[in-house]
């Protein structure tokens, strides 16, 4: 049925190409002459009814204009058996019609398959054999030219929305294979499943097979209505059958497709299209390989979260390592660690630089491992030898962390926290610009913290006074700007309290 | 949306609203608008850019690259079918 559809189709869009080719209008006007200005008609069906023969023919021959219907009928009958030898010969028949005048009839053939015909009366009586053939090798150039270029324009009408497809396929891939962080990604995958698939509302949900539940992770609706986010036991409702059984869910006003890697680890369910029309296959196939590459990207930011993990509970043990090691000395605590990050924010770091930061602010005297106890803990001032080992502490720090070349950044940081801006600092004397951006946060931070957190070797002071020698040693110790930002910082009312909490300097 | 006089400002501005209107549901890279519409990447990009602005497209940037898409407003969507249709009718 749909086969024969599609012929219809393609013998109607044939014929209105011929009606329109400029090189069958040129044929006619070249062969007019040599065929004593014939008439011309384009039967555009392989087996026409005389009734259709009737007014092809009514409408074109001058001399069926007249009342004497007998002689009418007659031609249009003669017309018609010469157009039923034309089918079963599928070669040009000539023929002389009751007014005894010449013409021929042309078939327009694909191969086995016939179109229809092209047919001339009127013509003269003597028309040559030669000039005939020619007649029909240029209507066969003519016919595959024109149906080349239907065939070209079908294939460009079928390749042109699969290539934009492809296209769009392949800008999602790249989205959302560009960030790990699942916080971002999942909003992300929500929002190009919308745009992509023209949907109003999409949801994710990721299996806990612990529970046998669906837990929602993001739901986005573009209509901004409230949606609350919902637990789905597995094989209920669209998402649950979807997860349940391992292939997308398709109704009318929402399409549920599973993501699925060994196993189904959660759902894409997508409401109610913008246009109001019910899901498509193609919409399946669509989400079918969006979901394919969202597994990637979930799979890749699952593992980067792990490995992140990992370090972090590797950096920590390090510092609890020094902490026992020089207790009451080195004990950084979350308020640093906060105070670090909102500097390098006001700085506008990145978040790769930010976590480097907090890394180097938890690890910055790890170096101190190997300056011995009695020099760490001695409450009267340093010799001259016992500061040099102190001041080695950056180095030694940057050698332990050395094989750990995910924390390359971070080893920068802690060889630099004790330059100096006017270049007076050490382990390099470098200066400004030299010393990296977060080891001059760190320098700053890590003097604040000195100097309000009990040392043995001296007392503590108030947050007041800590800024005001730092500020005293803007610009030489410090980068001022790095040092604007720390006052500013400090001033604020929930960082004020956090201090207060870990009960640093004793006074707000 | 932006006047329209601005919004189909170029040939190159007519057609990428074109492109987007006919494929609503297509999200492409500059790289990929510019295959589409026949011309260099540095100009589709700029007016790419240019369309966000006027708030006929929706940029999805990420670290790697952009991708652009066609506005959800159901308003802006119709404004531009009747500007569509009132070109091809000149």
């Amino acid at each position: 049925m749909e086969e024969l559809k599609n012929n219809k189709e393609y013998q109607r869009e044939l014929f209105d190409r011929l009606k329109k080719s400029i090189s069958l209008k040129k044929e006619e006007e070249c062969f007019g002459v040599c065929l004593n200005s014939a008439l011309w008609w384009l039967i555009d069906q392989p087996d026409p009814k005389l009734s259709y023969m009737k007014r092809l023919i009514s409408g074109t021959c001058p001399f069926l204009k007249g009342p004497d219907s007998r002689k009418k009928s007659g031609c249009v009958k003669m017309l018609w058996d010469v157009v039923k030898k034309c089918r079963r010969a599928r070669t040009l028949i000539r023929f002389e019609c009751v007014e005894s005048l010449h013409g021929f009839v042309y078939p327009i053939l694909q191969g086995d398959k016939l179109y229809g015909y092209i047919g001339t009366c009127y013509t003269k009586r003597d028309v040559s054999g030669q000039v005939v053939d020619i007649f029909a090798a240029f209507t066969d150039v003519i016919v595959r030219e024109v149906q080349k270029e239907l065939e070209l324009s079908k294939l460009y009408e079928t390749i042109r929305p699969r290539a934009i497809a492809l296209s769009t396929v392949h800008t999602v891939h790249r989205l959302i294979g560009s960030t790990l962080d699942m916080n971002e990604l999942l909003p992300r995958v929500a929002r190009l499943s919308l745009q992509i698939i023209r949907a109003n509302r999409c949801s994710i949900k990721l299996v806990d097979y612990t529970r046998k539940l669906l837990l929602p992770k993001v739901t986005i609706d573009l209509r901004e209505k409230k949606s609350r986010l919902k637990k789905v036991k597995i094989g209920r409702w669209s998402p649950g059958k979807a997860v349940k059984y391992g292939r997308p869910i398709r109704d009318k006003n929402h399409m549920a497709t599973p993501l699925i890697d060994e196993d189904v680890i959660g759902v894409i369910t997508l409401y109610d299209k913008v246009d109001k029309k019910p899901f498509t296959s193609f919409d399946q196939e669509i989400m079918s390989t969006l979901s394919e590459q969202a597994v990637i990207a979930i799979k890749n930011a699952q593992l980067y979260k792990e490995q992140e993990k990992l370090t972090v509970g590797v950096i920590k043990s390090l510092a609890s390592i020094v902490s026992t090691r020089a207790k009451g000395i080195y004990l950084p605590r979350a308020s640093f660690l906060r105070i670090a990050n909102l500097i390098g924010q006001k700085m506008r770091m990145s978040n790769r630089e930010l976590k480097e930061i907090e890394y180097a602010v938890l690890l910055h005297d790890a170096g101190q491992l190997v300056v011995p106890d009695e020099v760490l803990t001695k409450p009267a001032k340093l010799t001259g030898r016992e500061y040099s080992l102190v001041k080695e502490h950056p180095i030694m720090c940057a050698e332990i962390l050395k094989p750990m070349k995910a924390l390359k950044g971070v080893v920068l940081l802690i060889l630099h926290h004790h330059e100096n801006y006017d270049g007076s600092g050490y382990p390099k004397g470098l200066k400004r610009d030299q010393i990296p951006l977060g080891a001059r946060i760190m320098g700053a931070v890590s003097a604040f913290e000195a100097m309000i957190v009990k040392r043995p070797y001296r007392t503590t002071r108030s947050i007041g006074a800590a800024i005001e020698e730092i500020k005293a040693n803007s610009g030489t110790q410090f980068d001022p700007k790095v040092v604007q930002a720390l006052s500013e910082i400090v001033n604020r009312q929930d960082i004020r309290s956090m201090l207060a909490k870990e009960r640093y300097g004793g006074h707000k | 949306m932006a006047d329209t006089n601005k919004v189909f400002q170029s040939d190159l501005h007519l057609k990428i609203i074109k492109f987007f209107h006919e494929n609503q549901a297509s999200l492409d890279t500059p790289r990929g608008v510019s295959t589409w519409v026949h011309k260099d990447r540095a100009i589709v990009k700029k007016a790419l850019e240019e369309l966000v602005e006027m708030k006929v497209l929706v940029a999805h940037r990420s670290t790697s690259t952009t991708g652009y898409s066609y506005t959800r407003s159901a308003k802006t969507i119709s404004k531009i079918e009747k500007l569509l249709k009132k070109r091809r009718s000149v």
